[in-house]
């Protein structure tokens, strides 16, 4: 069989999450006016038939054995159908969240045929706004899927570029406009950073797939200027996911977009800035997946990002405890939140520990990572959509807390719904938070009783990370504290928009639930999906790897040796 | 299986019964119904005691025994595993192992005899103390609060009675010490009421400190909390059981019991003194003995139905159940103490007891409150059952928990009628010839008081008999001890004192001149279905439903003696030497006897097995023959005990019928003693300045301390976040050309840091 379509043939997903962007952009336009306002509904299936695709694509090739071939150049097959399952749920409530949004613009509304006035197909962007929130997830994908510096590089900038525009026309205000201006300027900035990582890295090896790659380090060592390169790739990724030094956009931006789109930005980007990372320092660490022996990351590389996820998570609670505007105290904590994350990459899978650390069920500090991005991404997004549920009687954006004081008395359900995201971005049981929180602490844990010579590094990220979730919970216990026991403001009203109303109580209710037993489901595949081939299976893999030698970067095959889980 | 597997349904049945109650708090239309709501939940769990232990009761199935031994093992029914901690996790395989090494609880069941008349008493008088109760809270606003907290209390209770681990026995008796506390302050706008309830509540915390402290130790030793590991175990170690017969979790114990015998200094195996002690101390909180005895008299603020329920007949009997339980525990550490002339846990046990009944016995003598006798007398009481305990009888301590249960329910709901016809009087000096108002009440009363005064052939006297004798046999003969001896005779002092004191109260109440003040409760309005008005006169309570239950009661005062008396007073009758045997089985898990073959081998300093043998084989159903006076100890004690009751009888009649100028020039010539009884020994203010007050001091002291450094520091730290915030907010301009800066600042910075790294 052609060797083109082969490769295509696993991008299945992806190709219906593009043709489903192109009839959002059909129907967004269409004459008919109830079939514009499916544009949503439109987004939304195309999001349900690339899940199925997820499931089916492995199974569609006849020759596929996931016993032979681990498919991703860490042998970490299982994540990437994790990732993509991820993405797809949460982008299907963010949808949800985001529907009406493009719908309440001032242009919009003109441009819909009114008495005496024809449909103004050229004022009209519904059918974009949805087409862009596939595009970006349709990027985020990729990224999970990337084998390639090239590859990876355009499925970040394919995750990042819709977002600005979605920032700059969600709202009629100058305030979107000028925080997509920021958006893009210094993401552009934050990119040329981590391509010239890239190019480094291209300096140090001559090779920009990563199995080569990594097959080269293993056979030369990190070369300085290979060093140089992974760090200013993280660091300028670390603008993606909103981490010290590039996290200084992240409040103007988010507070400047629509809320739904905030929620995206909080959720998307940071989704494809952590799969990307867990890339990059795939090529310098963690080796056992690719036939070495398992490593920790470069000593130098273990320090810089402890101090990053350390100034990460207590700048983005500091800074979050002096806001008095909601959607810059959740942009703040969404910073914190990155911080925590990076303490799973940090300690890495759990085979880098599993020779000398204890061995619990929580050891594996990727398949935290993965958790807890389902984790956050769940509770961020229905705390956002609470938010965008509401406004004030002037139709303007709830802002501060004073908004939302007593909130209880008039919007029962919402306040619910506010108090599960907050408490389980808090980390207290019985929700998912809680057990997200855990399973990093746990790996990291694992991680500090292996007895490297990092291992000191462990304890301390723990303590400031626990140290941090105290001082989170000053400002989330505070959002909890003014809903239910404020005086009400009497200025807020509830949109009449049931479907953001559900995509909030949908990620609410998932937080609730997934804190409970049905947590071990996403425990046991987060695991699975980070899990390294099982030793008798490895030898297939460089096999595959010189064979990819002149292909295009592949989006390689779903499921690793454990069956994929979803 | 199938009456046992009904049986583990006994407490979730009280259960939702209690969930029923509080949903009717909602409804105040349906409220009426919550009293036979919880009276149907209660009587359920009686049916279902009643087809779980019958076929043991009537002897078609015995308990399984472990071979060459007359030691039964109680049947153990697993709801789930509850608490699984420890060992090892097998990462691929997702396999558990070396589980015995961690820490494991089951919620499950154990049963035997002593469950099983447990089970009889907490669901057949709490049975008949919720009718009785549906009438006296008729119409009391929280009715429905009332019985949900009842329902729940036999949950916990059955719980207690039911557990077959250590952890859920405490689960249980947390949960009867929290309904007790709800209970105690049902009346929440009387400050002696609210009062009453924290003093029980915390004066209780000291008992389960000690509890706890046990429990603790025995995972320490066993490794285990489940009764069917831990108890074998020691009976083997204690030579009763063939180590060779134990299987699983006991057989794990008995080998780390071993262990630590081998490791630690055998001539002062501590373990051995401190869990049966520690238990003790929690058995003493919750059953009010010296020193923790001071909460049950404050405790009668609560509803009479309650104090019957809860603070007479069920959970007050926790300790001794405990201490029953747990007996081998205690033998254990008994047997060690005979052997080395050492005092153990056990004899404190007896000593307390009989100290307790003859001090709880005088306090009584000049109470004047209607309850208040009755409470120092349940304390009193409790006492005997603690003496029983010390005494290494077990089935006379049991025995006597089941007939005071069933006096001690009457004489409590009798009062309650009284108070309830008086509107809340409650002081006797108010009262006189109420018998002409309420005859029924009167004979009722009085057939309680005769049962507690262990007036010959009630229930109270064979009970009472088999403790005393249990001492006296202990205390007289070739191997007696002094010690024992003494405590029987503060035992038949006692029994002096409590026969004198009942009929005095019974005496001034109902006979006599007629005289009474109505209180001021009206908990009753026109809607009580009798229709009066209180205001007036006393009346008879209505048969139905409150009189009704104090005749079952009143016939198991009188003849729950005969029912379950020992056998040989009862020749050729199947069902009470039956209930007999279920209650030794039970309370005799280290059987009576095999402790005195224990001391005879101790005394005599030489291991004589088979002396051990040939009185474990003659144990059994037949009684020990042991002499006093030419006579058997037992007919001996009954012959005293009998002539000491109806002198005390007849003295009150003499005091209090006949002529009632004497109680004051007795009191007279006694003096400042008469003083000291009426103002209780002054012990709530000895607790006061000793106790309650230097904690006070203390706790202003600390509140000092707290504010000005605890709260100071914990400010300060606050302070810190925010202080950095507000510098960090500085950054945070607003200007893109600003944050440009600080992001390319950022990456040199790293650049930097990667550079010192590298050269290090």
């Amino acid at each position: 069989m052609n060797v083109f379509m082969d490769k295509l043939a696993l991008l299945w997903p992806e190709v219906a999450m593009m043709l489903g962007a192109v009839a959002c952009l059909l129907a967004g336009l269409s004459s008919r006016q109830s079939l514009r306002k499916a544009t949503p509904a439109v987004a939304m299936l195309a999001l349900v038939v690339a899940a199925v695709l997820v499931r089916l694509v492995p199974n569609a090739q006849g020759a596929y054995d996931p016993g032979v071939d681990p498919s991703h150049f860490l042998g970490l097959g299982g994540m990437v159908p994790f990732v993509k399952m991820s993405v797809l749920a949460l982008g299907l409530i963010l949808v949800m969240v985001a529907s009406g949004t493009p719908e309440a613009l001032r242009q919009v509304i003109a441009a819909e045929a009114k008495e005496g006035k024809a449909f103004e197909p050229g004022d009209c962007f519904r059918g974009e706004f949805y087409a862009f929130m596939l595009f970006s997830l349709t990027g985020v994908m990729l990224c999970a899927g990337a084998s390639d510096l090239v590859w990876l590089f355009l499925a970040l900038e394919l995750t990042s570029l819709p977002t600005y525009v979605m920032a700059a026309t969600s709202r009629d205000k100058p305030a979107a406009q000028e925080s997509a201006v920021k958006y893009f300027f210094l993401g552009a900035m934050s990119a040329a950073v981590f391509l010239y990582g890239f190019a480094l890295i291209y300096t140090a090896t001559g090779l920009t797939e990563f199995g080569p790659i990594v097959a080269y380090v293993e056979q030369n060592g990190v070369s300085p200027m290979m060093l140089t390169g992974v760090v200013l790739a993280v660091v300028g990724i670390c603008f993606k996911i909103a981490a010290v030094p590039m996290h200084f956009y992240t409040a103007d931006v988010y507070e400047g977009a629509a809320t739904p789109v905030t929620a995206f930005l909080a959720f998307v980007p940071k989704t494809a800035g952590f799969v990307s990372l867990i890339g990059i320092l795939g090529l310098v660490g963690w080796g056992e997946s690719h036939g070495g022996t398992a490593s920790e990351l470069p000593e130098p590389l273990v320090y810089l990002l402890a101090l990053i996820a350390v100034l990460t998570m207590t700048v983005g609670n500091v800074l979050g405890l002096m806001q008095q505007r909601i959607k810059r105290v959740l942009a703040y904590s969404s910073i914190a939140h990155s911080g925590y994350m990076l303490v799973g990459l940090l300690v890495g899978p759990e085979a880098v520990h599993a020779a000398t650390g204890s061995n619990t069920l929580l050891s594996n500090g990727l398949a935290a990572v993965l958790f807890y991005l389902v984790a956050y991404g769940l509770s961020t997004v229905s705390s956002f959509a609470v938010v965008a549920c509401m406004s004030r009687a002037d139709g303007s954006e709830v802002e501060t807390y004073d908004d939302l004081a007593g909130m209880r008395q008039r919007h029962p359900f919402l306040s619910g719904v506010l108090l599960v995201s907050v408490i389980s971005l808090v980390g207290l049981p019985p929700l998912v938070g809680f057990l997200g929180k855990l399973y990093l602490i746990g790996s990291a844990y694992a991680a500090a009783s292996a007895g490297s010579a990092t291992a000191w590094v462990y304890p301390a990220v723990v303590v400031a990370m626990v140290l941090n979730s105290a001082i989170s919970a000053g400002y989330y216990l505070r959002i909890a504290a003014v809903a239910f026991f404020g005086t009400d403001s009497g200025q807020t009203v509830e949109l009449d928009l049931p479907t953001r109303r559900w995509g909030a109580a949908i990620a609410a209710g998932a937080a609730l639930l997934l804190g409970g037993l049905p947590g071990n489901l996403l425990v046991e595949s987060s695991r699975k999906a980070a899990e390294p081939p099982l030793p008798n299976a490895v030898p297939g893999a460089t096999l595959d790897r010189q064979n990819a030698d002149d292909t295009p970067p592949r989006e390689t095959a779903e499921a690793g040796p454990a069956s994929a889980p979803h | 299986m199938t009456g046992l597997e009904l049986a583990k349904l006994i407490p979730w049945i009280a259960a939702l019964g209690a969930v029923v109650c509080g949903l009717l708090c909602a409804r105040p239309a349906l409220k009426g119904l919550a009293g036979w709501v919880c009276v149907l939940a209660i009587a359920a769990g009686f049916g279902l005691t009643c087809a779980a232990a019958m076929p043991w009761v009537t002897g078609d199935q015995h308990f399984e025994t472990f071979d060459h031994s007359e030691i039964t093992r109680g049947e153990v029914v697993t709801l789930a595993r509850w608490i699984s901690v420890g060992g090892s996790y097998d990462t691929q395989t997702g396999e558990q192992t070396g589980m015995e090494h961690g820490f494991n609880v089951d919620f499950g069941y154990y049963f035997d005899g002593l469950t099983f008349v447990m089970l009889f008493v907490v669901c057949g008088i709490g049975m008949l103390i919720a009718v009785y109760a549906v009438g006296y809270m008729r119409g009391d606003p929280g009715v429905a609060r009332f019985f949900a907290a009842m329902a729940l209390f036999i949950f916990a209770m059955t719980t207690l009675v039911m557990a077959d681990n250590l952890v859920l026995l405490f689960l249980g008796w947390e949960g009867v010490g929290l309904c007790s506390y709800l209970l105690i302050g049902y009346y929440y706008s009387k400050d002696t009421a609210v009062a009453a309830a924290k003093k029980a509540f915390i004066v209780n915390r000291i008992g389960d400190f000690g509890f706890l402290i046990g429990m603790f130790l025995c995972f320490q030793v066993f490794g285990s909390l489940q009764f069917a590991d831990i108890l074998p175990a020691v009976q083997a170690k204690l030579g009763l059981i063939d180590p060779y017969l134990l299987t699983g979790g006991a057989a794990i114990a008995y080998e780390r019991l071993y262990e630590v015998l081998q490791t630690t200094n055998a001539s002062s195996p501590w373990l051995f003194y401190a869990i049966p002690f520690c238990l003790m101390v929690g058995a003493f909180g919750k059953s009010a003995q010296i020193p923790l005895f001071v909460w049950l008299p404050d405790a009668m603020a609560g509803p009479t139905p309650v104090s019957a329920l809860v603070h007479a007949a069920t959970m007050v009997t926790a300790g001794v159940y405990l201490i029953a339980r747990c007996m081998p525990l205690f033998v254990l550490g008994h047997e060690h103490a005979v052997a080395v002339s050492s005092l153990s846990p056990l004899h404190l046990v007896a000593a307390v007891g009989a100290v307790t009944a003859l001090f709880a016995g005088t306090i009584a003598l000049t109470n004047n409150d209607l309850k208040g006798v009755f409470a120092y007398s349940t304390v009193s009481q409790l006492g005997y059952m603690f003496l029983g305990l010390g005494a290494l009888s077990s089935t006379a301590a049991v025995f006597h928990l089941v007939t005071h249960a069933f006096f001690k329910a009457l004489l409590f709901l009798t009062a309650g009628s009284v108070m309830h016809a008086l509107a809340g009087t409650l002081d006797i000096r108010k009262m006189g010839g109420m018998g002409k108002h309420m005859p029924v009440t009167k004979w009722l009363m009085f057939a309680g008081c005769l049962a507690l005064a262990g007036f010959p052939f009630t229930a109270g006297f064979f009970s009472k008999d088999e403790i005393l004798a249990a001492a006296m046999i202990k205390g007289t003969g070739d191997h007696g001890s002094w010690f024992y001896l003494v405590l029987a005779i503060l035992g038949l002092a006692t029994a002096f004192l409590t026969a004198f004191y009942t009929f005095r109260l019974w005496c001034i109440v109902f006979t006599g001149e007629t005289r009474y003040e109505m209180g001021d409760e009206h908990h009753s309005e026109d809607d009580d279905g009798h229709g009066d008005h209180h205001a007036h006169t006393p009346h008879e309570m209505p048969f139905w439903p409150m009189n009704a239950p104090l005749v079952v009661l009143l016939i198991g005062a009188l003849a729950a003696g005969f029912l379950l008396a020992p056998p040989k007073m009862l020749v050729g009758d199947a069902l009470p030497q039956r209930m007999h045997i279920a209650m030794h089985e039970s309370s005799a898990y280290i059987p009576e006897q095999g402790a005195h073959a224990g001391s005879h081998t101790a005394d005599t300093a030489q291991p004589d097995d088979a002396h051990a043998e040939e009185a474990h084989a003659d144990h059994g159903h037949t009684e020990h023959h042991h002499e006093i006076a030419g006579l058997d100890a037992h007919l001996f004690m009954m012959i005293l005990s009998s002539i000491i009751a109806i002198a005390g009888i007849g003295l009150a009649f003499l005091f209090y019928s006949v002529n009632r100028s004497l109680p004051a020039k007795a009191a007279a010539a006694f003096g400042s003693f008469t003083q000291t009884l009426r103002e209780k020994y002054y012990i709530d203010e000895f607790y006061d300045r000793a106790v309650v007050q230097p904690l006070n001091v203390i706790s202003q002291v600390l509140f000092v301390v707290d504010q000005l450094v605890v709260h100071a520091t914990v400010m300060g730290v606050g302070l810190l976040p925010g202080n950095v915030g507000r510098q960090l907010r500085r950054t945070q301009t607003g200007k893109l050309q600003g944050y440009g800066l600080g992001m390319l600042v950022g990456v040199a910075a790293v650049a930097l840091l990667l550079f010192l790294l590298l050269n290090r």
